[in-house]
């Protein structure tokens, strides 16, 4: 098995981005986030969701915090990612179902309302998509994967990412989580914020971090920030270690000076 | 590492709930789809509703094929569950209950439908798509529970990282597989609009071939270290050789058009089994019947495993999306069983522009090694390979 260090983490969360989101706050957005600004092509905006975004974003701030990426061949970069399912915006199928009229049909419906849906609406509602704008945009062709099991999706992708570059599958992985709860109150009863943090992992003894995995857990993944899905746990690690952390475990991940 | 082998497997595709070789098409007339558009579905017939899951086919199919997958499991033990699934979709009911109050002139008023979402109602528990996964974890003990959301190689990717747990010895045994139900309006139409069913028959790998035949299902297989399944005296169906895993890289909704991350895919998985392009016997091939995808993915298999026997389970049993990858797998089974290298059903007319040795009909022969190739929306794709057992 090969060593597995940390070189590199993105932040965004409703206390802020990069370092600047180690701090406390009270759940909802995160404050100042541009996704043209943050690395997220224009042209993609619009089959984006804010998670998707998010992701995207974050994906786009570790890497830049550690270029040497550049140098691993695009089929030894792993990409893992905890995410939700993105719900398609509701707004795609308004003009649909108002063209459809009352009472509904599913022949007044496919006549009148379905012209009017646009063709990637499905492809707007998939959860990997941060996974697919992001490995497009990076050129990330090695192993990967995209998990969705709330909370736990972001502890999932990143103890998966330890084992990848431990086994010898990938050289370099970035691995986190994004979600954007805002608005999603009312259906898990708890205030609810939006975030997205990505680590970058590599093989070896490089820097200071190094880092094991265990089984993944929720275990750790409080912020205090309010509800982040599947962006808790590596938003929380993402705040111990750019806040100087040395030695941390939360969500099966553990952060250690060697 | 340890080495791992397939025990038992719980299958529910329009074929049927045992492994067989499909030698027809299932696909059927329904009303729901026909008012949409798409002439033929292939529904699993008699899966009874889950209490937990009302008006959740994934959830039910899941939980029937997991139940299949436990009889004769060892007692105790470290267990996981790794599933993959895909999206839950509105019912026209929810539609017109849910989002009908809310439209002003042609858009929603986000703040009445705010505020008419109760969280105390089924629907929105039905839409978390990892339920399904925690609810069978919880029922048969397990303390690790994993959903893969990778598109229609979701299951393939579940299959693999469980294969992976119990190689590492995390887990005594792993129920793995994938579930996925979309012929319902709001699936369908998700595909409708995208322009990738069939106007007519699903027909892999055929010069007429203009989308995929829409199929459901669910498959769980349960995988554990050989060493124990020998010592119980388990059988084995299938030897566990190798997984590999790529991104295309190229575009969200257009696999490569060389089929270059499907080839990194197949390269890799030969590398984990510690296989050469020689040792494949038969290729179970994703070939959804997309005039794009499957002359992308004949190019790879030409280019990584050369003539390899090579056909698609998806003009029988339909495109299961998330579930396809285990569906298949299970298939696979049967061609070790039966000692045949199964055919393409609806494949009449080869198309000359994919170039992969595409088996029209059935030969007799054995195979011993199998490679399966799922590969999904946002560029995933997933080989795994599996041995006679």
């Amino acid at each position: 098995m090969r060593p597995v260090s940390l070189v590199a983490a993105s932040l965004f969360c409703p206390a802020g981005i990069g370092d600047g989101g180690t701090g406390a706050a009270l759940p909802g957005p995160v404050p100042g986030f541009a996704p043209h600004a943050h690395g997220v092509p224009r042209k993609h905006l619009k089959t984006m969701t804010r998670a998707v975004q998010l992701g995207v974003a974050a994906v786009y701030a570790a890497l830049e915090d550690w270029p040497t990426w550049r140098t691993v061949p695009p089929d030894r970069r792993g990409l893992y990612v905890g995410a939700s399912p993105q719900q398609g915006d509701a707004e795609d199928i308004a003009p649909a179902l108002d063209a459809t009229g009352v009472p509904f049909t599913l022949g007044g419906f496919a006549e009148r309302g379905v012209p009017l849906i646009p063709p990637l609406w499905l492809v707007k509602g998939l959860s990997n998509n941060i996974l697919g704008y992001a490995s497009a945009q990076f050129d990330f062709q090695g192993d990967n994967g995209n998990w969705c099991d709330g909370r736990l999706g972001g502890a999932i992708a990143l103890t998966n990412a330890i084992h990848a570059i431990a086994e010898g599958r990938v050289d370099l992985a970035v691995a986190g989580g994004a979600d954007a709860l805002v608005g999603a109150e009312a259906i898990l009863g708890a205030p609810c914020g939006e975030g997205a943090a990505f680590l970058v992992l590599v093989a070896g003894d490089v820097g200071k971090t190094r880092v094991r995995a265990g089984l993944p857990t929720v275990d750790g993944g409080e912020t205090g920030l309010g509800e982040l899905g599947a962006a808790s746990v590596p938003v929380a690690l993402a705040r111990h270690w750019l806040g100087g952390l040395m030695e941390v475990r939360a969500g099966g991940v553990h952060l250690f000076r060697p | 590492m340890r080495n791992v082998v397939l025990t038992a497997v719980g299958l529910r595709c329009a074929a049927g709930s045992v492994p067989v070789l499909p030698d027809r098409s299932w696909g059927r007339p329904d009303p729901d789809a026909a008012a949409l558009g798409v002439p033929l579905v292939a529904r699993v017939e008699g899966v009874p509703e889950h209490p937990d899951f009302p008006d959740d086919r994934k959830g039910a199919l899941a939980f029937a094929a997991a139940a299949d997958a436990m009889v004769g499991a060892p007692m105790g033990g470290r267990r996981g569950v790794w599933l993959g699934t895909g999206l839950s979709s509105l019912t026209p009911d929810e539609l017109v209950r849910d989002l009908y109050p809310h439209l002003r002139d042609g858009r929603f008023d986000r703040a009445s439908l705010a505020r008419d979402l109760d969280p105390s109602h089924p629907a929105p528990r039905r839409h978390v798509p990892e339920r399904v996964t925690q609810v069978i974890a919880s029922e048969y003990g397990a303390s690790i529970a994993e959903t893969s959301f990778s598109a229609c190689a979701a299951a393939a990717m579940s299959i693999a990282e469980a294969a992976r747990a119990v190689a590492r010895d995390e887990v005594d045994f792993a129920l793995a597989g994938g579930h996925d139900a979309m012929i319902h309006p709001i699936g369908l139409l998700s595909f409708v609009v995208l322009g990738a069913l069939s106007s007519s028959v699903g027909r892999p790998f055929d010069r007429r071939r203009d989308g995929f035949l829409i199929g459901e299902g669910a498959a769980v297989f349960r995988l554990e270290a050989e060493e124990d399944a020998r010592a119980r005296g388990a059988p084995i169906l299938a030897r566990w050789l190798g997984a590999g895993t790529s991104v295309d890289a190229h575009n969200v909704t257009a696999p490569h058009p060389e089929g270059h991350g499907a080839a990194l895919a197949m390269a890799r998985a030969l590398r984990d089994a510690g296989l050469t392009a020689a040792d494949i016997d038969y290729v179970n091939a994703h070939g959804t019947g997309t005039p794009v995808g499957d002359r992308a993915e004949s190019l790879a298999i030409r280019k990584v495993l050369g003539d390899v026997p090579v056909s698609s389970f998806k003009g029988a049993v339909g495109h299961t999306v998330a579930a396809a990858g285990a569906v298949e797998l299970a298939l696979c089974l049967a061609a070790f069983r039966e000692g045949v290298l199964p055919g393409t059903v609806g494949l009449e007319e080869p198309d000359p522009e994919c170039p992969a040795n595409v088996l029209v009909a059935n030969v007799a022969r054995r195979p011993r090694v199998i490679l399966s190739n799922s590969f999904g929306f946002g560029g995933q794709n997933c080989a795994l390979v599996i041995g006679a057992p």
